[in-house]
């Protein structure tokens, strides 16, 4: 398909829905879908589009993803969860919620319902915050998900809980069909001084053919405190797509740990703004794009507002013919005066095939502030290798160590030890494989 | 056990080693002083199969065997082990995880069983006992953010537990104090016996009060120009590297 071609079939789409028996509680839904039949496809002119040409990604004319029942079983959650069995999860099949497979809450401090019956119940914070923040400066996909939104997940922690146990969000990624477009959507709400974690993770248990589009909203009020690990480890045909937005009101912290290991293609896009001083974000990445595989992590850390602090650290390991590009972009807004912004990216690239587009951007109008990036690309370093060899390691398990240990500086940040194992044993076995595949 | 005949070596096309002779009989210590430039660590490197060394010519035959056809980790296997003058630092890899594959490689090639984590445990902690060192290192990345002094008594620690049969400690004792020097001693008399051997390349005659010397050799240009027993390296001590210069000048 060519770009016209490409355009007029998401245009279709996102039409179409205004035919659908919609209450349309949401305007903005309605919105998004004017929005999708003005956009362009984003191409490689605009900057954060610029070492990924989409045409050939989207080659396919995905067909929405129809809810397939009696395909996904609670013995299929059983095998993937990465939370004990009685902890809240919630579970979405090629983007539906399945609240029968999820593991809803019975008291009152957690909240998880559908978007659409959130909205369709009148909910105020569901009201004002769906699409409020992936609202503003999006492209053609974060419209496509606003506008063809299905049920949706609204989670909201009230003020003030204090979780000890995570909340596991399971993406699962299997379908009869072949080449369809999943959009899960979620929007996430952590209310004044509650502590909460969230593991998540996107897997597929089949080779599917998939566009997986996916806009997350997350809304921390004053004091609130959200871990969230992320692992995307889905079949190696999806295109996968993932935006995430994140406002932080006063003294909130939010750490996010994003593992990209699966797709064809992956792009992640970090959103981040502050609606209240003295907040703190830290944003962790690690990908490893084997033979044949591309990710694109994108950063946009607006910082709006005084006395606020951000630290992004991200690594990434490039195997075969691969390819990764870091985008990695910190504003420092005049107001923002007392800002402390850390950003920093280093790659490891094992074949003279992959190619890393990294650029880091710090763009400071504030003077009294204290920013920094750095980048480093190289190869295994020669002085590890001969130290670890000289101790009688083989040189294949000393690459192997030197990588895991690159790798593990940011896995080891998700907080949550089977995610970690999890993630551990998928970039052993990819490692491995490569070593044997010669590079 | 190991020697040396006749070996050049160079490194980005300079040539560093220029026709160097040492022969290390099993239960001997031999000490090589020198002054800076000299080649010291050059050697050591060579000995453990640093690759960007190339040996131009010459042998070095290791019980036995043609040392310069064997890769690092084969060397390692063998029984050589090399404490680093600057050891490396491995961000992200736990060293009791390292010191554990490390251990458990050599015993593998060695055709000995592997030791479990309990084993591995006991093992390395009665190590740290013997040498009276706290389990503190364990827990960090291999070297990341050590000082010097922890970062020499890690080389030690490993030297203890992979029982190496040739150990060169390169100019381990360097900016050590007192202290971290005691224990790199004790490791190295605690392994000392008559089928082992040892190299201890050094710039100073201090580590050798510790550590008595069966040989002691002076190396400068490239090449041992003279050799004795443990007074040389008074001698030297006393007269400086200065002193090197003029005697070979006079020769």
């Amino acid at each position: 398909m060519n770009t016209p071609d490409i355009l007029h079939h998401y245009r279709q789409l996102a039409a179409d829905q205004t035919t659908m028996a919609h209450d349309w509680h949401n305007r903005r839904q309605l919105h998004a879908v004017m929005q999708v039949q003005e956009l362009p496809l984003p191409e490689r002119g605009q900057e954060s589009w610029r070492y990924t040409p989409l045409p050939p990604l989207l080659d396919t004319a995905f067909q929405p993803a129809a809810l397939e029942q009696d395909l996904l079983f609670a013995d299929d959650i059983e095998q993937l969860r990465l939370t004990p069995a009685a902890s809240l999860r919630i579970v979405l099949h090629n983007g539906f919620f399945l609240p029968e497979l999820s593991n809803l809450p019975d008291d009152g401090s957690i909240r998880i319902e559908s978007l659409r019956s959130a909205l369709a119940n009148g909910d105020k914070t569901v009201q004002a915050h769906l699409g409020e923040l992936s609202g503003e400066q999006s492209h053609l996909f974060h419209a496509l998900n606003t506008a063809m939104l299905g049920e949706g997940v609204y989670l909201h922690i009230a003020a003030g809980a204090q979780l000890a146990q995570p909340i596991e969000v399971l993406h699962v990624s299997l379908s009869f069909a072949s080449e369809y477009l999943a959009q899960p959507r979620l929007l996430v709400v952590v209310g004044e001084g509650a502590q909460a974690s969230i593991v998540e993770q996107y897997a597929s248990l089949a080779d599917v053919l998939c566009l997986n589009n996916t806009v997350t909203e997350i809304f921390l009020h004053a004091g609130a405190n959200l871990e969230h690990s992320r692992l995307q480890n889905e079949s190696l045909r999806t295109r996968h797509l993932a935006s995430l937005y994140v406002q932080q009101a006063e003294g909130s912290h939010y750490r996010n740990t994003t593992l990209a290991f699966g797709g064809a293609w992956s792009r992640t896009e970090f959103h981040v703004r502050f609606s209240g001083t003295g907040a703190n974000c830290r944003l962790n990445g690690f990908y490893l794009a084997g033979d044949k595989q591309s990710h694109d992590m994108h950063l946009n850390v607006v910082h709006n507002l005084p006395g606020c602090s951000s630290q992004s650290h991200f690594k990434g390991i490039l195997q075969g013919h691969s390819k990764a590009v870091f985008d990695g972009n910190i504003e420092v807004k005049p107001a923002a005066q007392k800002t402390d912004a850390r950003l920093s990216n280093a790659n490891l690239l094992l074949s003279r095939d992959a190619e890393i587009d990294t650029k880091p951007r710090l763009e400071i109008y504030a003077d009294d502030v204290q920013c920094s990036h750095g980048t480093t690309v190289g190869q295994i370093d020669e002085e590890m290798l001969f130290y670890l060899r000289s101790r009688g390691i083989p040189h294949a398990q000393a690459v192997n160590m030197i990588c895991t240990g690159f790798a593990d500086e940011v896995i080891g940040t998700c907080g949550w030890e089977s995610l970690e194992n999890l993630a551990r044993e998928v970039l052993a076995r990819q490692l491995a494989a490569a070593m044997v595949a010669g590079g | 056990m190991l020697q040396v005949n006749d070996l050049h070596a160079s490194i980005n096309g300079k040539a560093i080693l220029n026709g160097l002779n040492l022969t290390i009989k099993p239960g001997e210590i031999h000490a090589i002083m020198g002054p800076n430039g000299s080649g010291k660590s050059t050697l050591s490197k060579v000995l453990a199969g640093r690759e960007e060394y190339v040996v131009t010519s010459g042998s070095i035959t290791y019980q036995g065997q043609n040392l310069l056809e064997l890769a690092p980790e084969e060397r390692a296997h063998q029984g050589i082990f090399m404490a680093f003058q600057y050891p490396v630092e491995i961000p992200g890899v736990n060293n009791t995880y390292f010191l554990h594959m490390s251990l458990n490689a050599i015993r593998k090639a060695r055709g000995e069983p592997e030791l479990n984590s309990v084993d591995f445990m006991r093992l390395v902690r009665s190590k740290l006992k013997a040498l009276n060192m706290d389990e503190g290192l364990l827990k960090r990345y291999v070297n990341t953010g050590f000082s010097g002094g922890e970062m020499k008594r890690n080389e030690i620690l490993q030297m203890s537990l992979l029982e190496p049969t040739l150990a060169i400690l390169d100019e381990t004792d360097s900016g050590l104090d007192i202290d971290a020097l005691k224990i790199v001693a004790k490791g190295v008399n605690t392994l000392r016996s008559p089928q082992r051997a040892m190299l201890v390349i050094t710039h100073y005659q201090r580590l050798l009060d510790y550590i008595q010397p069966d040989v002691v050799h002076v190396l400068s240009g490239g090449k041992i120009i003279r050799s004795g027993d443990k007074s040389l390296a008074l001698e030297l001590e006393a007269k400086g590297y200065g002193w090197i210069q003029d005697y070979q000048e006079a020769a």
